[in-house]
């Protein structure tokens, strides 16, 4: 654990791992270049704990500034669980704002304007937002949803729409059999009725690059890269996105046609849905079967070079990235959300 | 006790001032609106900055006198070690150009705090000259075969593809001030230096060079100051919307040009010029062009209208296969190098061949027959084999051979009565931007149309003290020197391609 002050939040540090590369993959901002020690732009103070500092430092930090305790963030690793870093004299012009890298989490007042059925356990909740009115999210990013009737039970689910929508959130729930929220959802939120939310929260979304990008996603975790590719759209992507969709059967798949909407407008967009019990279904099935990683291996035998955005289940996240590691994806360039279910 | 240094910052930021009975016209004209606020993060001071330089030096004069001690010079790779006598020109071509740079801005950007940030960064490129002539003068006296390392400025400046460095460095303090910002705090500092003094000194380590990653080490600790004069000036004249678009322009225009040049240098050096490799060069550029420089750095001015460069895709298509081109194009016309290059052997085509599958294929030919060619004994050169030399581009000076030498994107066209050629469709859109940047400057053939090849060396003057054997050697044997004798013979009248 490390203390950042002056923003005055705790994060987590893996061990060996450094106070920057713990920053970032949190999804917090600090400043930084070279990440080994050489250029001194993650320069920051030690004000209290223990730590080490790689030995890559020596041109970039004097005697004089490690006796005062100056030290490289991506060059320092804690030793212990008290470090206390500040970064505010040495980098006096990042705003909370940017430390945050747009996560500011605020408490929202929101009212139900759409509820959907998309399958036998899959709901469409519409949330026009009230007090305040707008919300700055970006694509990928979720939201927590109060309990109605619980004083402090929150559940997450993705924003399905894009930022261009800030008045708005909508969000795609999975049904959890004995959930609370779920029992809600099913049996008693009728339009009108008012919920609070707090966020945005999470640093899933797409990176900028030039790279082709493959999107996977089961249940209810189309939700997120529904909103990266509606914002991809609305910001004249180029770049070749592929995006798998894996269910068991069909009575599993939805918003086929505002899939397809999106497809036919967006040239670059490639929409794959594969069943993995094609029989029994309601009529006859087209697309591709198996499991959403023997597809995936299929069509894609190769993903070198490309980037991967993975959202569902832990276990089809799991999987997939193992399909990905050999088919030649760099690790670094696969991000996920992982679904936890909470009903 | 003495002031905070906040204080003494604000303070010092008072000793402006300015008419206010004339407007004087600006020394260098911009085409943006500079809003009168801007910040320097390191809020420096001249003199406790300038006591941290010493120290900084002193490592580095420290560190050459024990590579001194320990001869180093003579354990690194020679194959290494040639490649400094053209590398070290090169960096020094650019620190000198940003010294005149960061002066260039201070003159023209009336925003005091962004000042001080550039005489900080012109004290430290004065500094990173300095070092970088030690170090060519440590290699000088040190390594076994100085030749070319003497005259490597002059050498560099008459070279075919050494001409590259000013291309690329010129704009570091020619034309609007904030592009000269973009050229070298963004996309030179910002996106480029990682690759250049981070991992050009790893390459050095590994193939027993001591002395180049101490002096680029030290250089690399300064340019986060440049980074931040760089995101300063940015962040200051991106938030006035009518600047955006010449923002974007610039950008596309420096991150094209940066990349022919810099990924050109340094794939070369790092991948042909050592026998043992850390990585493969592509890998680099994607992990700190793409996704720190455009995942990270680029994803913060979204929110103002500015996108990533739109030939970022283009770019990383030539990153696979330009430094290949460029290498053996660099090794097959030899004779006008003043180094030596080493052929590549089998270990070599097999580390190519698993990092860029198909290299074999592609250029293992070529470098047979390099190597076949490089006994004086053979009486032939790789370039007397080729159908025709290729022309150099007029923008960034690489030889025409983008990104494929057996699939140039070359444009040749006419413009105001002269025929001109570019290496790519991103040079040809730079070259129609301002073409009176570029059509200043002759193409390199053009100069030696219809001499002989032993000519055009003498004219260079890259041969040895011996006044007949040559710098350029295409092998590391020094038993087996070519003379100009040795070219003389070959009959070899140099032709301009360009020429009607």
């Amino acid at each position: 654990m490390v203390t950042i002050l002056p923003f005055g939040e705790t994060i987590d540090v893996e061990p060996n791992e450094s106070v920057l590369a713990a920053i970032l993959r949190q999804g917090r901002f600090v400043k930084y270049g070279c990440k080994h020690g050489g250029c001194g732009t993650c320069r920051a103070e030690a004000v209290e704990g223990d730590y080490r500092l790689g030995d890559n430092t020596s041109f970039s930090l004097t005697d004089d500034d490690r006796a005062r305790g100056i030290v490289l963030l991506c060059s320092t690793f804690p030793d212990g669980d008290g470090l206390v870093i500040d970064v505010s004299q040495t980098m006096d012009d990042l705003s909370e704002e940017q430390y945050l890298a747009g996560q500011r989490v605020q408490q929202y007042l929101a009212t139900v304007d759409r509820l959907d059925t998309l399958t036998h356990d899959i709901r469409w909740l519409g949330l026009r937002l009230d007090e305040p009115p707008d919300i700055a999210f970006a694509a990928g990013q979720y939201i927590e949803v109060g309990v109605p009737g619980a004083v402090d039970q929150w559940r997450s689910y993705s924003m399905a729409n894009p930022p261009s929508e800030s008045g708005r959130v909508d969000l795609i729930v999975k049904l959890i059999p004995g959930g609370r929220f779920s029992a809600a959802l099913r049996e008693r939120l009728a339009i009108g009725d008012r919920l609070r939310l707090r966020g945005p929260l999470g640093s899933f979304g797409t990176r900028l690059s030039h790279r082709p990008m493959v999107m996977v996603a089961g249940g209810s975790g189309k939700a997120p890269i529904l909103a990266m590719l509606k914002d991809l759209a609305a910001t004249g992507n180029r770049r070749a996105v592929t995006f798998f969709y894996g269910a068991r059967t069909d009575r599993d798949l939805f918003l086929l046609a505002e899939l397809d909407e999106l497809v036919s407008d967006n040239p670059w967009l490639t929409f794959i849905p594969a069943l993995s019990e094609p029989q029994g279904n309601n009529g006859p099935w087209h697309g591709e079967v198996g499991l959403v990683t023997e597809v995936l291996a299929r069509r894609l035998p190769s993903t070198k070079g490309m980037e991967a955005y993975l959202c569902g289940p832990p276990g089809m996240v799991d999987a997939v990235i193992d399909v990905l590691n050999a088919s030649g994806c760099k690790e670094r360039h696969i991000y996920f959300d992982r679904f936890v279910p909470s009903g | 006790m003495a002031p905070k240094l906040e204080i003494v910052h604000e303070k010092s930021k008072r000793y402006d001032w300015g008419f206010d009975y004339a407007r004087p016209d600006p020394k260098f004209p911009t085409r943006y609106i500079i809003p009168p606020k801007g910040k320097d993060p390191f809020r420096v001071m001249m003199r406790g900055y300038a006591a941290m330089e010493t120290e900084k030096d002193n490592r580095v004069y420290g560190g050459l006198d024990s590579n001194v001690r320990y001869r180093n010079a003579n354990v690194a790779e020679p194959r290494f070690m040639e490649a400094m006598k053209f590398a070290i020109p090169a960096f020094t071509d650019a620190e000198y150009q940003a010294v005149t740079g960061a002066g260039f801005l201070i003159a023209s950007v009336k925003n005091q705090e962004l000042r001080q940030g550039f005489a900080g960064q012109m004290l430290d490129e004065v500094r990173h000259t300095q070092l970088e002539v030690a170090l060519r003068k440590y290699y000088l006296k040190n390594y076994h075969d100085p030749a070319g390392f003497d005259i490597g400025q002059i050498a560099l400046g008459n070279h075919p593809i050494g001409t590259l460095a000013r291309a690329s460095f010129q704009p570091f303090n020619t034309g609007d001030p904030i592009e000269v910002s973009m050229c070298l705090n963004v996309v030179l500092e910002t996106a480029y230096t990682n690759p250049l003094v981070v991992a050009l000194p790893q390459v050095a380590m590994l193939n027993g060079d001591h002395a180049m990653p101490t002096t680029f080490l030290s250089i690399q600790s300064d340019e986060s100051r440049h980074m931040a004069n760089g995101y300063g000036t940015l962040m200051c004249v991106v938030q006035e919307p009518d600047n955006v678009p010449f923002l974007q322009e610039s950008l596309e225009r420096h991150f094209w040009h940066q990349h022919q040049s810099m990924d050109t240098l340094v794939g070369v050096v790092s991948e042909y010029y050592s026998v043992h490799r850390p990585w493969a060069y592509r890998d680099v550029w994607e992990e700190w062009v793409v996704d720190d420089f455009v995942g990270s750095y680029m994803s913060r001015l979204g929110s103002f209208g500015l996108r990533p460069p739109d030939r970022l895709a283009e770019v990383a298509r030539f990153v696979e296969d330009m430094h290949h081109s460029v290498a053996i194009g660099l090794a097959a016309m030899w004779p006008l190098n003043f180094w030596r290059i080493d052929p590549m052997v089998a270990a070599d085509y097999e580390w190519f061949e698993s990092h860029y599958p198909g290299w074999t294929a592609r250029y293992g030919g070529l470098w047979d027959a390099y190597r076949a060619m490089s006994d004086p004994t053979s009486g032939r050169v790789l370039m007397q084999e080729l159908p025709a030399l290729p022309p150099f581009c007029q923008v960034c000076h690489v030889p025409c051979v983008m990104p494929r030498i057996d699939a140039p994107e070359t444009r040749i066209f006419d413009y105001e009565g002269k025929r001109y050629a570019v290496c790519s469709e991103g040079c040809h859109w730079i070259f129609h931007l301002n073409p009176k940047i570029y059509t200043g400057c002759a193409n390199w053939w053009e100069r030696f149309d219809g001499m002989d090849l032993a000519d055009v060396v003498l004219a260079l003057g890259y041969v040895r003290p011996d006044g007949k054997t040559l710098m350029g050697q295409p092998h590391l044997n020094p038993d087996r020197m070519w003379t100009i004798d040795d070219i003389r013979r070959l009959e070899y009248e140099v032709k301009d391609p360009l020429k009607a």
